[in-house]
């Protein structure tokens, strides 16, 4: 894949993350809604934040912004607390999961309006945003579709060149063309040591961007590693062909073998972790000609760390 | 400079304007009306047989009648009419200016820039008393204008036409103040505009029956609008208290609105 170099780049070790959360709790009555996070992004970083929805990914990121205050335990960026110093803000591109501004407003009066706010419009950067997205500043947001409302929160989140981006579901709504753009504009902010969390409920468009993965169910991180490590962990399919008919028994008691199948001469397994194991078994079968991979299935990692009642670790 | 408040006045100048347009309508209608009214004993007579509670609730007091230029206008403009079209107006925007954007989901895309939750409940406190300013000059303006054409000026000075609009508008910003209060403590609009418009119709139920009933003259005097009606401004002008005790209720609601919320979740 052509990002795996970019994603095997290790984060420089001496900076301080610029988002950090220790041990951050929320809880609503009797709903703990984000439980003990602790998680870190440095500068130059992107990190993927998963989780089905209603996992806390939006709370987190209200707890990071100051919108809501901790019930315990501690967010920060750039080593400020969010609630604090609102000159802070002045570093940081939101975009919300639910984008909305005044229907009556135009793109370009939210970018002058929030250029104002933030000490002055950079009008090459925003007419270079919206060129790029292909957006027209012009049309009030009320007649705009889904799609072209997402392009003006893009451009706001963008427009002041930030140093931290935290995005809540960027890519709602945005067609494949303009995705390819944004996750660009993503790609070169991390170039120039933004840092990035980046929240979706899908894996795919994260991993073309993001060197690390945050996975979080039910409030709390059950998963924080990288696209690779993930995919060590992950669930591989593989299709064996051998010179002669092959029995499933063949697999039998190989670890990290849960699934095994044969018709004639071919066999399917699925291994959960290393293949090794499984291979040493393939080869005492009637001579192996030929290993095929079906894919990892990160899909099925994922169905696993979401689904109910199984922890990961 | 005030980013925050101009956005609110660039976002309801095109309302504001219409509201201009209705105010300096009605004016406009009351002043034309007037001489139909001027010199109708018999309108008088009626008014006069009411029993006082209910001219007081009325707006008519026993030294003027209602086709006196004070009796009319008091009557069918300054207790009634007009105090409730800026009520309606202040307490709807103030309901808005926190819990109303907030509930849009608006808010928190303006809070994610460099600005304080303080800032923003300033200026947008700051906004509602421009716009409600420009309602009270329009208004007043109007009035003062047609006054002389249609002879609502006799034993009626402009000045005193002022003092009434302004009597009304604090009466409105007290209870705006209310609203703005709720709801950007807690977050709830309705729950704003519930609380501030059951009190200001109770207010104005008790000024009404305050006029027959001496018991509820203590509760009268906690009651903005006995603070900008009680003193006749139409007659009299403002006293000291009919405008700062509501400038000053105003101003502490404010301030602990704003407080609040710069404390607390946001919904």
């Amino acid at each position: 894949m052509d990002t795996s170099r970019e994603r095997d780049r290790p984060a420089p070790p001496a900076t301080a993350p610029a988002i950090a959360t220790d041990g951050l709790t929320k809880r609503f009555g009797r709903l703990t809604a984000v439980s003990e996070l602790s998680l870190e992004v440095r500068p130059g970083e992107v990190v993927g934040f998963l989780g089905p929805n209603g996992a806390g990914k939006t709370t987190t990121i209200r707890l990071l912004l100051g919108f809501l205050r901790p019930s315990s335990g501690s967010a920060s960026i750039l080593g400020d607390l969010p609630s604090g110093d609102s000159h802070l803000r002045r570093r940081i591109g939101y975009l919300p999961g639910d984008f909305r501004i005044d229907p009556a407003m135009t793109g370009d009066e939210l970018f002058s309006w929030f250029g104002a706010l933030r000490g002055g419009v950079n009008r090459r950067r925003v007419g270079e945003l919206v060129r790029r997205l292909d957006l027209d500043p012009s049309r009030p947001f009320g007649q705009l579709s889904k799609g072209n409302r997402q392009k003006i929160g893009l451009v706001q989140a963008f427009q002041h060149d930030p140093d931290v981006l935290i995005l809540d579901e960027p890519s709602t709504g945005l067609d494949p063309l303009i995705q390819r753009e944004f996750l660009e504009l993503v790609r070169e902010a991390a170039e120039r040591d933004v840092a990035v969390l980046f929240s979706s409920h899908v894996l795919p468009e994260v991993e073309r961007v993001a060197a690390r993965i945050a996975i979080i169910r039910a409030g709390h991180l059950v998963a924080m590693a990288t696209v690779d490590e993930l995919l060590d962990r992950a669930r591989h399919r593989l299709e064996l062909r051998f010179a002669g008919p092959v029995s499933p028994a063949l697999f039998a008691g190989a670890p990290g073998v849960v699934e095994a199948e044969a018709r004639d001469i071919t066999a399917t397994i699925a291994v959960d972790g290393a293949v090794g194991p499984a291979m040493e078994a393939a080869l005492r079968g009637p001579g192996l000609l030929r290993v095929r991979s079906a894919g990892d299935d990160l899909e099925e990692l994922f169905a696993a760390l979401y689904g109910p009642g199984k922890e990961a670790g | 400079m005030l980013a925050v408040l101009r956005q609110v006045i660039r976002r309801r100048r095109l309302g504001t304007l219409w509201w201009s347009l209705g105010l300096i309508g009605f004016a406009a209608l009351l002043a034309v009306a007037y001489p139909t009214v001027r010199g109708n004993r018999a309108l008088d007579q009626t008014f006069a047989g009411l029993p006082p509670g209910v001219q007081a609730a009325l707006g008519l007091d026993p030294g003027s009648g209602l086709t006196s230029p004070v009796g009319y206008l008091n009557s069918q403009y300054f207790a009634n009419i007009l105090p409730a079209l800026f009520l309606v107006f202040a307490i709807g925007l103030a309901a808005w200016s926190i819990a109303g954007d907030e509930a849009g989901g608006t808010l928190e895309l303006l809070l994610a820039n460099p600005v304080s939750r303080g800032r923003v409940a300033a200026e947008r406190a700051g906004a509602l008393v421009a716009l409600l300013a420009v309602l009270t000059a329009v208004s007043a303006a109007t009035l003062v204008l047609l006054d002389p054409v249609v002879g609502l000026d006799k034993g009626l000075a402009g000045d005193r036409v002022v003092a009434a609009t302004v009597a009304s508008a604090l009466l409105a910003l007290t209870f705006a103040a209310v609203a703005f209060c709720v709801g950007a403590s807690t977050g709830r609009r309705s729950l704003a505009l519930a609380v501030s418009a059951t009190l200001a119709v109770a207010g104005y139920v008790i000024e009404g029956l305050a006029a027959q009933a001496p018991g509820l003259r203590p509760i009268r005097a906690a009651s903005p609008w006995h603070w900008a009606l009680g003193s006749a401004p139409l007659r009299h002008g403002l006293t000291w208290e009919s405008w700062l005790l509501p400038l000053a209720v105003s101003l502490a609601l404010f301030v602990l609105g704003a407080a609040v919320f710069a404390r607390r979740d946001l919904r």
